[in-house]
Formats: C-alpha cells, sequence, structure tokens
C-alpha cells in the first residue's frame, strides 16, 4: 500500500512539475558544468586552503605565475609576470615586471572609474599579500610568505600585538619599484618561491573593492582572472562568466608527446578562455554526482567506488558507456596515504621501536589494499614521494614493504615483543568515513597475524586533528597532497622543526635528516638537490615513522562534447582551457 | 489563560539556560578544536597562538561563556568560523530552502496518515488492517538512504520524470526540483505516523462513550470522524507540534542528497567543522522552538479537549 502510494504521489507531482523540468536553459549551453564534491566556504584568496574552494577562486583570480597546462613533468611559467623574474646572484631578491594593462574585473567597488574595472598594478599585490599576513584576516595562507620573505613575519608580529594592522607600515621585503615591477627581497633563497606565486593567496586583489564589501567580499569577488563573478546560491551552485576584458592569453602549443594524439593540442593558440563560463554545482554525495553526470548535467565527473565496476571492466570503460561518447581518463595524483607513528610516544615512537614499525609495515598487502578498497586505482607507494613530483627516485625499494610475514615477525622479535608479547594494546585514531575505517580494520586484522593488537577509536575530524597536533595520537592514517611539484613538499613532513602542531604530526625528529634538508631547502632542483633528497628518504624508510601505503589513481570521466581534460591537481585554474562543444552535446545526450 | 502562556514563557529563561550551558561544556570538553582544522596543513605554532587570539579563543572560560549569552540575548551570533558568513544571513538563507521542502511534505503526511489511520480502524483486525500495518512497520523499518538511492536511480535518472539533485531559488522552479524529495519524505515517514494515530484512535474505540453512541444507533463513520477522532487529537497534535521545530531546522539526508542549500546541511557542516558559532546558534534557536511549541500543542490540546485546564 505504501508503495502504491509513493507511485501514486510520483506520478501526480511529476505531471504537475512537468511543464518546469522541460525549461532547458539554453543561455549555458556554452558553459563548463562542473560538478564539485564539498560546500565551497568563501571565494576570497585570505582563505584558500581547502581543494574546493581554491578551484572556484583559480577562475576568477589572477596570479604571477601559473603551471603549463600541458607539459609534464609540471613546470611553472609567467602569467601576470611579463617573463619570468630577475633573480640576484645569491638567490635572495627576484625583481618581477608585471604585463601593462591586466584590468581587475568591472564592479561597482571602482567608484572613481563608475565601475570600470582599473588596471592591476605592483602595489596590488603587495597589498594583497598584506592582507594574507593580517592577523584580523585570519588567513590560512601565509604559510607561503612566513619566514620566507624579509620582516614579513615580524610584520604580522607587530600587527598582533599592537591589535590593529597599518597596511601603511611597508614590509621590508616587499617592495613596489613602480607601478609595473615588484620586487621581493627573501630572508635565504627559497627555490618554491615560484611555486606558491601560481596560489590563489597570491593573487591581486583591489583595495577599494575589499573595502567597499568589507566582511561580505567573500560573497562578492572581484579578480583579474578570465572569468567574472555572477552568482552563487550558498551550498548549490556558483555561476561564472568570460570575462569579456581577459588580457591576450593563449592555448599552449606544446606539451607531452601524446597530448597531439590526445586531441590536446586542436586549440593550440587560440585566445582563452575558450568557453563563456562555468557553473559550479556543490553536490557532496557520490551518487547524484555520478548520476547527473550519466544524464549529461555534468560534463566530467569521477567514479564512485560503488559505481566502480559498473563503470569499468578489465581496466577500459564498459561498452555501454564508450557508445555514448563518454571517455576515461587515468591519472597517478601527486599524494601519499600513509599510517603514521607519533615519535613522542612511548611505545611506538623514538629509535628502540623502530623494528616495532617496520615489522608492522611489512603486515600491509599494498595489492590486497589497492584491490579491496581502492578498486585498483592506486600504486603502491615506496617513500613519501608520488611519481610525478620532482625528486622521485624510481628505483626506490622498500625493504619493508609488505606482505612478509615472516620478516614481519623476525623484526617483531628484534624489537623485543616475540609474537607480540609483552606489548601493549596500539591505540589507532582514526575518523569516521566508511572506506577510511574499513582501511583500519584490515590493517587491524593484519596486524594481529604477527600478534599485534590494535584497538581503534573513531573520532570526529576536528577531535582528529587536535589528537594529531597535541600529540596524542599514537598512530593515525592521513594522505597528503602536493601544494607544489617539489619533493621538499613532502619530506617538510619529517623535518624535526615542523612538528606539531605544524606539518610533520609523526614529530620524526633525526639530526641528520634535518641536516640534509637544511642544505636541500636552499638548492635549486636539479640532480645535486635530488641526491640529497634521496638519501632523506633512505633514512625516512629505514626509520618508518609512516608505513608509506599507495599513491593513489583516479579514473575521470568526460562527455564527448567536452574537450581539453588533462588532471594535474596542482592546477587549478584550468576551466579556461576547456571547450564545449553544444552542437555534439545536443546530439550525444539523445544517447544518455 | 494569559497568565499560564506568561508562566511557560518565563520557563523558557531556565531552559535556555541550561541548554547554553550544555552546549558550552559539551562543546568544550569534547569537542575538537577548531583551531587546527581552519589553520589548514600548515598552520604554524605561531599562526595557531595569532588565530585563538583572533577567534577569543584565549579568553578565560567564563568570559566566553558571559559573551555567548550575550549573543543568544541579542540574537547577534556573529560570523561563522567555517565560512566567515554573517550567522544571521546564514539562517535567512537556509530557512527558504528547508521549509520549502519540509512543510508542504510535512502536511502531506499529516494529512495522508490521519486518513489512512482513520480506513485502518474502520476495517480494523480485517485484511486491509493487517496488510497497511505490515506495509507501514515496513516502511518505517527501512533507512531513508534506500528511499533516496532508489528514488534518486529510477525516477530521476531512469525514468527522467525529476531532476536528480539541484534547486532552483525561484518561487515557480524550485518546486521541480523538491518534488522527489517532497514524496520520499511522505513515504519514510507515513508509516510512523500512521501506526501512531491508529494506536491513538483505538485507545478511543474502546471507551465507554463510543459504545454509547453505537448504541444509540450512529453509524461507524460518524462514531469514528465525530467522536472517535476529535478525541484522539491529543496525541496527535502533540506528536504533530513536537515536529514542528524540526521542519524549520531541516532534513538533513534529504538535503544532502539532493544538493538543496537548507538548514539541515547547515547544521551537518558545523558539527564537522566544529563551527562553534553557528551550533551556539542553532542550539539555541532549536530550544526556543522546541519549548514554543510544547507550549502551542497545550494550548491547541486545550482548544480540543475542554477538560484541560490551565494551572
Amino acid at each position: 500500500m505504501l508503495k502504491i502510494w509513493f507511485l501514486v504521489l510520483a506520478l501526480i507531482t511529476s505531471i504537475t512539475i512537468t511543464s518546469c523540468t522541460k525549461k532547458e536553459d539554453k543561455e549555458y549551453d556554452h558553459f563548463v558544468h562542473y560538478p564539485i564534491k564539498a560546500n565551497i566556504k568563501g571565494i576570497d584568496p585570505i582563505h584558500s586552503s581547502d581543494l574546493y574552494s581554491s578551484t572556484v577562486m583559480a577562475q576568477i583570480y589572477s596570479a604571477l605565475m601559473q603551471y603549463n597546462y600541458l607539459k609534464r613533468p609540471t613546470t611553472v611559467e609567467p602569467l601576470d609576470a611579463d617573463g619570468m623574474p630577475k633573480i640576484s646572484k645569491d638567490q635572495k631578491t627576484y625583481t618581477f615586471k608585471i604585463k601593462k594593462g591586466i584590468m581587475f574585473h568591472d564592479n561597482p567597488c571602482f567608484k572613481a572609474t563608475n565601475g570600470k574595472g582599473r588596471e592591476v598594478t605592483a602595489e596590488d599585490y603587495i597589498y594583497s599579500w598584506k592582507r594574507v599576513a593580517d592577523p584580523k584576516s585570519v588567513s590560512d595562507g601565509f604559510w607561503v610568505f612566513e619566514g620566507k620573505i624579509k620582516g614579513f613575519k615580524q610584520w604580522q608580529e607587530e600587527a598582533s600585538k599592537a591589535g590593529k594592522t597599518d597596511y601603511s607600515k611597508p614590509v621590508p621585503g616587499l617592495e613596489a619599484v613602480d607601478s609595473y615591477t615588484l620586487k621581493i627581497t627573501l630572508e635565504k633563497p627559497y627555490p618554491q618561491l615560484l611555486y606558491v606565486l601560481t596560489m590563489n593567496q597570491s593573487s591581486p586583489v583591489a583595495k577599494e573593492c575589499v573595502e567597499h564589501y568589507g566582511p561580505e567580499y567573500q560573497n562578492n569577488p572581484v579578480g583579474s582572472g578570465p572569468y567574472k563573478f555572477k552568482s552563487w546560491v550558498r551550498n548549490s551552485k556558483i555561476i561564472l562568466e568570460k570575462n569579456p576584458n581577459y588580457r591576450q592569453e593563449t592555448y599552449p602549443t606544446t606539451g607531452e608527446p601524446t597530448d597531439a594524439a590526445n586531441g590536446l593540442l586542436a586549440d593550440a593558440g587560440k585566445k582563452l578562455p575558450l568557453n563563456e563560463g562555468v557553473i559550479f554545482t556543490e553536490v557532496v554525495e557520490d551518487q547524484p554526482r555520478y548520476l547527473n553526470f550519466r544524464k549529461g548535467v555534468f560534463d566530467i565527473a569521477e567514479i564512485p567506488k560503488d559505481n566502480f565496476d559498473t563503470t569499468v571492466k578489465n581496466d577500459e570503460l564498459v561498452p555501454e558507456l564508450a557508445s555514448q561518447g563518454i571517455r576515461l581518463g587515468k591519472y597517478i595524483d601527486d599524494d601519499v596515504t600513509f599510517e603514521s607513528f607519533n615519535q613522542d610516544d612511548p611505545i611506538v615512537g623514538g629509535a628502540k621501536a623502530k623494528h616495532l614499525r617496520q615489522a608492522l609495515s611489512l603486515v600491509i598487502d599494498p595489492q590486497e589494499l589497492i584491490t579491496k578498497f581502492y578498486n585498483g586505482r592506486a600504486v603502491p607507494a615506496h617513500g613519501p614521494i608520488p611519481p610525478s613530483i620532482s625528486g622521485y627516485d624510481p628505483s626506490l625499494k622498500n625493504p619493508y614493504k609488505g606482505p612478509n610475514l615472516e620478516k614481519a615477525k623476525a623484526l617483531l622479535k628484534k624489537a623485543g615483543y616475540p609474537d607480540g608479547k609483552g606489548l601493549p594494546e596500539l591505540q589507532y585514531e582514526t575518523y569516521a568515513g566508511s572506506t577510511g575505517r574499513q582501511i583500519v580494520e584490515y590493517f587491524q586484522q593484519r596486524a594481529a597475524l604477527i600478534g599485534v593488537k590494535i584497538k581503534i577509536t573513531v573520532n570526529t575530524w576536528p577531535e582528529f586533528l587536535s589528537k594529531q597536533k597535541k600529540r596524542r595520537a599514537q598512530m593515525f592514517g592521513m594522505a597528503w597532497s602536493a601544494d607544489y611539484p617539489d619533493a621538499e613538499n613532502f619530506l617538510q613532513l619529517f623535518y624535526g622543526p615542523n612538528g606539531s602542531p605544524g606539518p610533520n604530526n609523526s614529530n620524526y625528529n633525526n639530526p641528520e635528516f634535518n641536516k640534509l634538508y637544511d642544505k636541500a631547502a636552499v638548492m635549486q632542483d636539479g640532480p645535486a638537490r635530488n641526491a640529497i633528497y634521496r638519501k632523506m628518504v633512505d633514512l625516512v624508510v629505514e626509520d618508518a615513522p609512516w608505513i608509506f601505503n599507495i599513491h593513489r589513481k583516479q579514473y575521470v570521466l568526460t562527455h564527448g562534447w567536452f574537450k581539453n581534460y588533462k588532471r594535474n591537481m596542482m592546477i587549478l585554474n584550468h576551466i579556461k582551457y576547456y571547450t564545449v562543444d553544444s552542437a555534439l552535446k545536443e546530439q550525444l545526450k539523445k544517447k544518455l | 489563560m494569559l497568565a499560564y502562556v506568561a508562566r511557560r514563557l518565563l520557563y523558557l529563561i531556565p531552559v535556555i539556560f541550561g541548554v547554553t550551558i550544555l552546549t558550552f561544556v559539551l562543546f568544550n570538553v569534547v569537542g575538537g578544536d577548531p583551531v587546527y582544522q581552519k589553520m589548514g596543513k600548515h598552520g604554524s605554532e605561531a599562526e595557531i597562538k595569532i588565530l585563538r587570539h583572533e577567534l577569543g579563543l584565549d579568553r578565560p572560560l567564563p568570559e566566553q561563556y558571559l559573551f555567548y549569552l550575550k549573543q543568544c540575548v541579542t540574537f547577534n551570533f556573529g560570523r561563522s568560523w567555517a565560512t566567515n558568513q554573517n550567522i544571521t544571513d546564514m539562517l535567512t538563507a537556509g530557512i527558504g530552502p528547508s521549509m520549502s521542502l519540509s512543510i508542504p511534505a510535512f502536511f502531506i503526511t499529516i494529512v495522508l496518515s490521519i486518513l489512512l489511520s482513520i480506513l485502518i480502524v474502520f476495517f480494523r483486525n480485517g485484511l486491509m488492517d493487517k496488510l497497511l500495518q505490515v506495509f507501514c512497520i515496513a516502511g518505517t523499518c527501512i533507512s531513508v538512504l534506500v528511499y533516496v538511492i532508489l528514488g534518486q536511480y529510477f525516477f530521476a535518472y531512469k525514468w527522467g520524470m525529476f531532476p536528480i539533485s539541484g534547486y532552483d531559488s525561484g518561487w515557480d522552479s524550485r518546486w521541480q526540483f523538491l518534488a522527489l524529495p517532497m514524496i520520499i519524505w511522505v513515504a519514510v515517514s507515513i508509516g510512523y505516523e500512521v501506526l501512531l494515530y491508529r494506536s491513538a484512535i483505538l485507545e478511543e474505540v474502546f471507551q465507554d462513550y463510543v459504545r454509547t453512541a453505537r448504541a444509540k444507533g450512529l453509524t461507524e463513520k460518524v462514531v469514528l470522524l465525530k467522536h472517535v477522532l476529535k478525541n484522539s487529537l491529543t496525541p496527535i497534535i502533540t506528536s504533530i507540534m513536537m515536529e514542528v521545530p524540526l521542519l524549520i531546522t531541516g532534513a538533513l539526508v534529504l538535503e544532502a542528497f539532493f544538493g538543496i542549500p537548507g538548514l539541515g546541511g547547515m547544521i551537518y557542516q558545523a558539527v564537522a567543522n566544529s563551527d562553534f558559532p553557528v551550533i551556539k546558534a542553532m542550539t539555541f534557536i532549536g530550544s526556543v522552538l522546541f519549548v514554543l511549541a510544547n507550549l502551542a500543542s497545550d494550548l491547541l490540546v486545550s482548544l480540543v479537549d475542554p477538560r484541560v485546564e490551565f494551572n
């Protein structure tokens, strides 16, 4: 009876609203329809720590540098900068020329010009970066400049002490030589500077707009990027439209050898952006996101775990989807997942527990882990550095990579716990999430095979973070995704002075490692630095503060009408490269 | 009656006071530290200290509590720690979508439930009664997620009767997005409501006055609709009124799966992010609504049952 009622209600309601559902919004035919997995928190460069908000921001704002869309390994190139910067011999001074004619989007906040956007100048960069440092901004992005740009940290500390930020007070390391010249002086060489200048927190904002909108600036963003903000229904969708005044920027003409064959050079040399705009739809649940893609509402989708087997067979797209013009792309993400041991803990931490950690590393069967929990979408990690990051050494073979239960038992005995005897139950902290929980339980079962008992505690995300940051978590699992394409971004996670509450949450503190890190930190990319990186990796592999699990792979579906997609997690300003063939879209949608 | 209402409204003060203390203590004792989450993965000790100061978390706890009380009294809850939005704006933006979904769905559920429960009682102990009971119990046992997943897959994706998810704030265009979640709301809730109303009505059916009515020669239809239903309304009204605050605070699962930007999703995000200002605001508003609904329930009961006195 209940089902009959359900059907009757469904029928009545669907008849009533049929006229509404037929409304096809032609206005957005040439727009990219892009789903976002989480709710967007705000669109202001001072708050850009989460990937999803940053993705939206990167279309509206511009930056001095960007990553080449097609080249791999990822390479940095000028965007707002007029050519590469002039770098002093001691590598501590960078002088950037800024392109002329880069305009902020038209907006009522530009009262002096009756709403017409004005030109971006070097002063705008300095103002914007001071805003990131301003304690009142409570920004999560200052880490890119903190301790790097001369006197910037002191500037922030003084503002904090004063309780009021004086933007007119200069930062010793930042100078607008003229409207189009920005000079940056560093505390010490910072080879990653050009990478961080691709990030949203380094984007220029207009002071008059920030002051005009006040705290509501995050809901009324005004940038100088390829798209203008049009509207935002919080927790629903954001519409950005093409910036008609966008400067001359063209689609790259060279890339990887396979790019031409994959059709990625068909638009080489064309003016960007290649589409009319983008609609970001916030869909937090997997099923509606995937079904909307299958229905043609979204142009692109990742494959949820539960839908994988009906979408991919023998590592290929199933014929039904292929016949609908859907394409499958496979990409290894620049990340690593790991189990971490708190080195401050008396049981699992320090040199004396090294064999215990090595033994636990050996119990995990990475292939089983990948098959059971990732549908085969991952590659085993032998160290912390992902394969596509500069500094990765493919010859690295981690001797503690499992499965090898015999060796694990021997090491456990060496650690003083034969068959786990005498070892107290270990405490593993995790956070709610079904797959994550299943992976921990798998680890628990595998550890039991050598006699090690593990108790799992499930926390909320804030509790989980608090335990790590307060050094109260004995063991925990995490993942780290690259902020920039340099192995330093992963190796800093083992640098002693970065211990909790810094990013080194295992609190690993090996003087030899720290010394090598300090040495490499001021070196430019190259074989000499890579050799040091390899030594550092060898140290962490041997000391095993982490169990290195996997590097994740993404299988991405795109519709036939959606072109030029090439995934790279660090390239956030990617929407401008996509094209939408609306004639083909109309044709292919009939097949869906 | 006015004196009774005034007295009940005064009861709000200790209730709200208790709720604020409980919320504050729970957040500070078992909640995670929002600073670490807000700082992202790179926060240094110095930055964390600065942030703690800016959020007022380095002030003594009694001072923080008094500040919270002040916010409750002035209805100014400040800004969200997670999204930096003005909380009043968040509430204003979320209440429309939430109530657009919940109020029609709720009324349809109530009307259908009352009709079905009367029907069941009319055919009590017959096949219809037993079948309906089985369906109601089964419907109550099935998780809302099952309805959502199947509903989205078949009604929206396979048969194209509705959009799969999404929302449009236009008054006319929102209904196409709300129709399917509304149907699911009704399907999920109706079983429980019918069983509840059925037992309330059945309790009255065996009363002496019902026997007398039948003895007077009244038809079963008249007995049920005119006498039994009216007297069964007390528990039904109480049950309905207790659900009213939940209509405003939204339907978490339905909002999440259907992309409806309502208050349910907002509360979920606030808890997940340790967004204390939003949690504080919603707890306060929720408890006020609960007390008011309770009062409204008592007043309504007095309307249908003259025996109820306000002492």
